[in-house]
């Protein structure tokens, strides 16, 4: 479980706003060394101080965190949804923000672990390059395999940048333009035939249509599976209970979680599969 | 952690709701507040006038499915659905960790009949650290109950008498805005032995999404709050402190220190901030730091002097 409250609210400044691909940027944000290093699989809330037009903060998984004694350096990889992330995409370099965070559970690697599967849709690809960045920080880093589907070649070719060091990176495509035609859950299957999946672990980030996919992909497979889920966020700290997701116990029984406080990661298997919309 | 300038000042910020004595006039809205836990790690709980808690029904509630907020201008919607973890385990679970600060907690309860009300109200007047109960008679979330009970003074009063007579506790009843004419309502309660008001309670509404066609939210309507609702929530607390001589506590798009004025001015005895504290979870600190710094500014003592002091 990671750290429960060492969330804090901090003002930050645009040290750049790069386009990575239609739709998509990069957003780096100089912070206070004293920021609290987020761990991966956390978010933080985005508020935008230079616009008054929208009012609620954005929730942005964590893609990048660097510290250098003073100062710390966030990164944040973003796509445009909406009215908010498309205000968010024209901020200039310099622009004060407001910053709510490390907030939520991030990945946990269980002990048993010896393989891990990276599974990312679109910019789900954000968490999971910074699990990549913080396991190379490490002692002794997993063999790890990364799949990697978006709409089409520049989009995914984008998200790659960060994918290195690794024993495979398969790419999939919608439209066929690089890799795999079709949904990169498809080309997980083959992944899965071989090697032990007792001690293999799939971490996943992506639209709902992929987690619905990769839980049909898995069966019932021994596989361990962790996903990081998105919803709209009012407060982002638990409060609201805007975020619910359904999620069932160990008994099977179900209740409403929240993904900014209870997640944003989950256990595959505790999704409710008919309430995944 | 925000500046505490009310132990250098010479101004007097205590207000009093009938026999309720708050440290000054801030509270935090139902709902928007869970019960404390979640807003404790970035400032003093205990600077507050008050902390509503999240509503309390007799059992647990699970509340609505997902899609349950979306963003509209200058505000939100939201169909949470009323989900809480039941007065028992509020009790059990909830209560001890606010009552480590010197904060007064408002029970805020709901039900889908008269005679929950009065359950809540009886058992929640036994608990040692409990100040207040505030009566939710105006969610307009839940398809049964809720909307019934605010829209009629009758109903309303009924309402009222049943909790007020099962407790020695302040009743401060929360009135909804989707009605016609607040007044009758207000004074309905004030009849029933309610010993204060507070609202508003969130309006009525409903946003699209255009290229799905669908609502944004599950429960297709849901309540909004927000800046946006600010001028007819002024508007309402000025007709109801004309009207009643209880108390009136304000609420609806409390964003600032300026925002709290004006419904102090327009004659709240006191103030709640809710959707402001998503947006800045330090929100309450600010309005509290800048009420204090308006009584400097105009040489003013006691926030008694600002109260009620509209010139019409």
């Amino acid at each position: 479980m990671t750290e429960e409250n060492n969330a804090e609210l901090e003002t930050g400044q645009i040290m750049a706003n790069t386009g990575l691909a239609p739709g998509h940027f990069l957003l780096v944000i100089g912070l206070p060394g004293s920021f609290p290093r987020p761990a991966p699989g956390q978010f933080v809330m985005l508020r935008n101080l230079q616009n008054g037009e929208t009012v609620l903060s954005r929730p942005f998984s964590v893609y990048g965190f660097r510290t250098n004694g003073d100062s710390a350096t966030l990164e944040l990889l973003c796509r445009v949804a909406g009215r908010g992330t498309q205000l968010l995409s024209r901020l200039d370099v310099g622009a004060k923000v407001g910053i709510l965070g490390p907030l939520g559970q991030g990945f946990t690697i269980a002990p048993a672990v010896k393989r891990i599967i990276l599974l990312a849709g679109g910019v789900g690809a954000a968490p999971l390059s910074f699990f990549l960045q913080e396991q190379a920080r490490g002692t002794s880093p997993l063999p790890t395999t990364a799949f990697l589907g978006a709409k089409n070649a520049e989009i995914v070719t984008a998200l790659e940048a960060r994918f290195t060091g690794l024993s495979g990176v398969h790419l999939a495509t919608d439209d066929g333009s690089i890799g795999y035609h079709g949904a990169v859950t498809d080309i997980l299957g083959r992944e899965l035939q071989g090697g032990d999946n007792e001690s293999t672990q799939i971490l996943a980030c992506g639209p709902t249509a992929m987690t619905k996919a990769l839980l049909r992909a898995l069966g019932d497979k021994p596989v361990r599976c962790q996903v990081s889920l998105e919803e709209r966020m009012a407060c982002g700290v638990g409060a609201c209970l805007g975020c619910a997701a359904a999620i069932k116990d160990a008994r099977g029984e179900i209740a409403y979680k929240r993904v900014c406080k209870d997640g944003p990661v989950f256990d595959i298997r505790e999704l409710v599969w008919e309430r995944l919309l | 952690m925000t500046e505490d300038k009310t132990n250098i000042s010479p101004v007097k910020l205590g207000v009093k709701i009938g026999r309720l004595c708050l440290k000054n006039p801030v509270m935090t809205a139902s709902g928007t507040f869970g019960y404390g836990e979640e807003y404790s790690p970035f400032f003093d709980l205990g600077r507050l006038g008050a902390v509503v808690v999240k509503g309390l029904s007799l059992q647990p509630r699970a509340g609505n499915p997902p899609p349950r907020i979306i963003e509209t201008p200058s505000g939100m919607l939201n169909a949470i659905g009323l989900q809480n973890v039941g007065v028992e385990a509020f009790i059990s679970q909830k209560l001890p960790f606010l009552r480590q600060f010197d904060v007064k907690v408002i029970a805020n309860i709901f039900g889908e009949t008269i005679e929950e009300y009065q359950q809540l109200s009886a058992i929640l007047s036994k608990v040692q650290g409990v100040h207040a109960i505030e009566v939710n008679i105006s969610c307009p979330n839940v398809k049964k109950g809720g909307v019934v009970f605010g829209t009629d003074p009758a109903v309303a009063a009924s309402v009222t008498r049943k909790v007020v007579a099962e407790t020695d506790l302040p009743v401060i009843v929360k009135l909804t805005p989707n009605v016609t004419d607040i007044t009758p309502i207000a004074l309905a309660v004030e009849d029933a032995g309610a010993n204060a008001v507070s609202l508003i309670n969130t309006l009525t509404g409903m946003s699209v999404d255009i290229e799905s066609r669908r609502p944004y939210l599950a429960n297709i309507t849901g309540g909004l709050s927000g800046p946006a609702v600010k001028p007819v929530a002024l508007r309402m607390v000025w007709q109801v402190v004309r009207a009643v001589k209880i108390p009136v506590i304000g609420i609806g798009g409390i964003t600032t220190a300026a925002d709290a004025l004006e419904f102090l001015i327009a004659g709240a005895q006191a103030i709640q901030v809710g959707t402001a504290s998503f947006i800045n979870p330090v929100a309450t600190m600010e309005i509290l730091d800048g009420i204090g710094d308006y009584l400097i500014k105009h040489n003013l003592k006691n926030i008694g002097e600002v109260i009620g002091s509209l010139r019409v």
